[in-house]
């Protein structure tokens, strides 16, 4: 019984968890990615899975005025996708809804 | 203030010192100094040290504001930017750092309106400069009151120029570089015509920009016969300039010193920045492109996995 229960509690759990689910650094990748002509797609790697992405891009569809989905990466997890460059948006809503601190973003691209 | 005067030798401010109080003057040649200003630094520096500088491809100098790539530019836009101005400009300068990692588009924008907005405080704080100068020499020969904190101060840099006469000339090391020369290749293509030569510069394995740069632009290339590299997508000059800069700031220079004369090891599998001016070493980010996400035409994906 005594063994079962101290079994049950892992107070490092979530940390576990997460850092494998960050796959790597922790950090929030947000990438840009061209497609056919002018048209760009924005990238958010990396968001905890905590939170509900599908929530997330609801909110940012309305924000930004623009389409958006959250893909599942077997290596990088829940992923969300936005159309245009929306790196400088993405960025300031995630830091002003205080679910991403600013050094935790890591934005790429040209 | 004062420490804006002690730190920065540079030829503009002394020369406006000289000229007096003239407020209207200065504020029209502060005008003309900020206006033209990178190409200006640009001038100044290229006949003052002896910069790894490869070419002044001077024919680009009318057309674009900003000729040279180069690495000064960086440096300033580093948090730790060594005290060539006033403490209060420094500050944007960190923020403006911040920006240039998330908005790139509008950081430039942002530093113009920056330098017209201090434009009257600065000439301000050259006028009081003035009179400090005037304080600050002599004033305690004779005396044996205590020196005061700025006077220390420029003891301490008296000594330092006096012992270190390169940081006299250049205050540190200049590294000017030819700017990636990017041309588009149909409509889907970009030419970085200069891309080995930059590799050469940078003293890194062209595989190691190479990885760099895709993963950046979140495309594909390869370097052709010519040594240039075909990039997949339409990209600008000046955005191929952003990722080598960055580059440069992550791959290039010491994260201590900042100095160019460094060399990159592959270590097991971390990549680690060894300096040879400060002999710092340290662990570099890794190199990943991460998440890409399916741009082509599904279609033919289908297609072809069928
Ligand atoms: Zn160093």
């Amino acid at each position: 019984m005594s063994i079962q229960n101290l079994n049950t509690f892992d107070p490092f759990a979530d940390a576990i968890k997460s850092s494998e689910d960050d796959v790597q650094d922790g950090l929030v990748h947000v990438r840009i990615q061209q497609r056919s002509g002018r048209k760009t797609l924005t990238t958010v790697q990396g968001l905890s899975s905590e939170y509900d992405l599908k929530k997330i891009v609801r909110a940012c569809k309305k924000e930004f005025a623009c389409n958006g989905t959250v893909v599942e990466h077997p290596e990088y997890g829940e992923v969300l996708q936005l159309q245009g460059d929306q790196r400088e948006n993405i960025c300031q809503w995630l830091t002003k809804s205080g679910l991403v601190k600013p050094e935790q973003l890591k934005v790429h691209g040209f | 203030m004062d420490e804006d005067m002690v730190f920065d030798p540079s030829l503009k401010k002394k020369k406006k010192k000289k000229t007096g109080f003239d407020m209207e003057a200065a504020l029209a040649e502060q005008e003309n100094t900020s206006a033209e200003a990178p190409a200006e630094t640009g001038d100044v520096d290229v006949p003052e040290d002896d910069n790894l500088d490869l070419d002044t491809f001077g024919k680009k100098k009318k057309k674009k504001k900003k000729p040279f790539f180069n690495l000064e530019e960086i440096e300033n836009a580093l948090p730790e930017t060594p005290p060539t101005e006033e403490p209060e400009p420094q500050e944007d300068e960190v923020i403006d750092d911040l920006d240039l990692d998330i908005d790139f588009s509008k950081s430039k924008k942002k530093k113009k309106k920056k330098n017209v907005d201090e434009l009257p405080t600065e000439d301000d704080v050259k006028g009081e400069d003035q009179e400090n100068v005037e304080d600050v020499h002599g004033d305690w020969i004779g005396s044996d009151r205590d020196y005061t904190y700025d006077e220390l101060l420029e003891r301490v840099f008296d000594i330092m120029r006096e012992k270190n006469p390169s940081m006299v000339s250049g205050k540190k090391q200049k590294f000017i570089m030819r700017p990636p020369q990017v041309v588009r290749i149909g409509t889907k293509k970009t030419s970085f015509a200069n891309f080995t030569e930059i590799c050469k510069t940078l003293h890194r394995q062209p595989k190691h920009l190479l990885d760099f740069l895709l993963a950046e632009l979140g495309t594909s290339g390869s370097v052709d016969g010519n040594s240039q590299l075909i990039i997949k997508g339409r990209f600008q000059q000046k955005q191929i300039e952003n990722v080598l800069r960055r580059y440069i700031k992550e791959y290039v220079t010491c994260h201590t010193c900042r100095s160019p004369d460094t060399i990159l090891q592959k270590d097991t599998r971390l990549f680690f920045l060894q300096c040879e001016t400060c002999g710092s070493r340290c662990s570099v980010a890794s190199i990943k492109s991460g998440f890409q996400a399916v741009t082509g035409k599904r279609a033919a994906i289908r297609a072809k996995t069928a």
